[in-house]
């Protein structure tokens, strides 16, 4: 019978590494998806998901066991992420609003499938998470994706209440304005 | 209907349930009023696009990839190397010497572009030169081959920073000697120093802000005492942990490899 979390953590927490492999084996896509969309480079997401499990592990002594792990787990990785792209020097972003600028100019109302199904949806919303500030992308992941309530992104991020509210202000402006031709040629098409 | 509007704050705060005291009001009014209505269609419909948005899926073989790479990583997992004779005098020494003469180099560099010369600090994007036609202007040259050895410095730095902070995080829980990590962090102090200005002054506030936090580790160990404790080891670890010093440190490494490889390709196109 496979190991659930908290019994993995316990065994983990005594030095057994088998059942922390259990752990990665479980949460290592899901930590990846996180990573992936903050950072938009698939060698990015994997230093990520890797610095968020040994991360983990290092801090399983601080990991209350009446919480949920994966809730944990995710905290580390948002974090982690913020860490690496402030780490990392700023100059991918003239290029995304190179790439933002190209897709608004090929938008020539194609259909709503073509789009789905060439994945130009995904691209844009990265482009325009890549768009985003550090702190506005964990914010706004945290809400949308996650459904963290505003309390739990302060609290993951360190962030007072009106700066996590105002990244996630911000970060849905932007992603308004880089998904506009997108909504007409979906409106056109209804 | 009230000449009160939500505003778009609002509308967001309503889409993901955070409105509190304003829910009614805001529902209320965004049904019996057709501009808002038609702004909150424009939000929803944008937010239901963003949900359409998929990752792309990693191999099957993902997670025994991240495994190995977790692994290697796990404290309990590396060999404990000794505190001082995995990196002997011999292993430093010529590290050392080459960062001296990159030192030196650079501050050649940095006097350069400390007289009225604009240099572009940013690298030229990538695909950005496509045809091998050599430069017109010396000073863009000039520029080129300053950040080419200021990038060589930075990652010979930031390769003996990981090496110490690595040190650190698996040494014994009291160090018999500390000297040799004392000197090697109070080398790495004045070459980080000089190596934020040179950043600061070409706008680069992420590298110079990354650079002020691994000082202020460094210069923890450089002024530490000689024989630290299992209290000061402890604060030690836990400052590079809680800050993902290494993490950092390895991240700007990597992103320093990617522009030389951009800088080396556009030289050699």
């Amino acid at each position: 019978m496979p190991l659930d979390d908290a019994a993995a953590v316990a065994q983990a927490r005594g030095g057994d590494q088998d059942a922390f492999r259990v752990l990665v084996d479980r949460h290592s896509r899901s930590i990846y998806r996180l990573a992936y969309r903050m950072t938009g480079k698939p060698e990015d997401a994997e230093d990520v998901v890797q610095e968020t499990f040994v991360r983990a592990y290092r801090q399983l002594g601080r990991f209350e066991s009446r919480s949920n792990f994966a809730t944990w787990l995710y905290r580390i990785g948002f974090n982690c992420a913020i860490d690496y792209m402030r780490a990392r020097p700023k100059r991918e972003s003239s290029e995304t609003h190179d790439v933002l600028d190209q897709m608004t100019h090929e938008t020539s109302a194609p259909s709503m499938d073509d789009l789905v199904y060439a994945g130009e949806i995904g691209e844009r919303v990265q482009a325009a998470l890549n768009e985003l500030s550090a702190q506005e992308r964990a914010a706004f992941l945290m809400r949308h994706y996650q459904g963290c309530s505003i309390e739990e992104i302060c609290k993951a991020l360190d962030l007072k209440s009106n700066a996590a509210k105002h990244s996630i202000f911000r970060a849905v402006k932007k992603m308004r304005v880089a998904l506009k031709p997108l909504m007409h040629a979906r409106l056109e098409r209804v | 209907m009230t000449n009160w509007h939500p505003t778009e704050d609002d509308l967001i705060l309503h889409f993901y349930g955070e409105g509190r005291e304003n829910e009614g009001r805001v529902d209320d009014h965004v049904h019996a009023c057709p501009q808002c209505q038609e702004v909150w269609d424009d939000l929803t419909e944008t937010l239901k696009m963003v949900d359409a948005a998929q990752v792309p899926e990693p191999d099957s073989g993902f997670e025994r990839v991240i495994w190995a790479r977790v692994s290697r990583e796990l404290p309990d997992r590396r060999p404990a190397p000794g505190w001082i004779s995995s990196w002997s005098v011999r292993q430093w020494l010529p590290v050392t010497g080459l960062a001296t003469a990159v030192l030196a180099i650079i501050g050649a560099s940095y006097m350069s572009w400390a007289r009225p010369v604009v240099i572009t600090p940013e690298l030229p994007r990538q695909g950005a030169v496509t045809t091998r036609t050599p430069p017109a202007d010396p000073a863009a040259a000039n520029a080129k081959a300053r950040e080419r050895v200021l990038l060589t410095a930075l990652s010979s730095h930031f390769q003996q920073t990981e090496m110490l902070l690595v040190e650190v995080l698996n040494a014994p829980a009291s160090a018999n000697e500390f000297a040799f990590e004392r000197t090697s962090a109070d080398d790495l102090v004045s070459s980080g120093r000089l190596y934020r200005v040179t950043a600061e002054q070409n706008g680069d506030r992420h590298l110079a802000q990354m650079l002020e936090d691994i000082e202020r580790v460094l210069v923890d160990i450089a002024r530490g005492p000689n024989q630290p404790g299992a209290t000061d080891m402890k604060n030690l670890r836990t400052r590079i942990d809680n800050n993902g010093l290494l993490f950092k440190v390895r991240a700007v490494t990597n992103e320093i490899r990617q522009r030389q490889q951009t800088l080396n390709s556009a030289s050699t196109n």
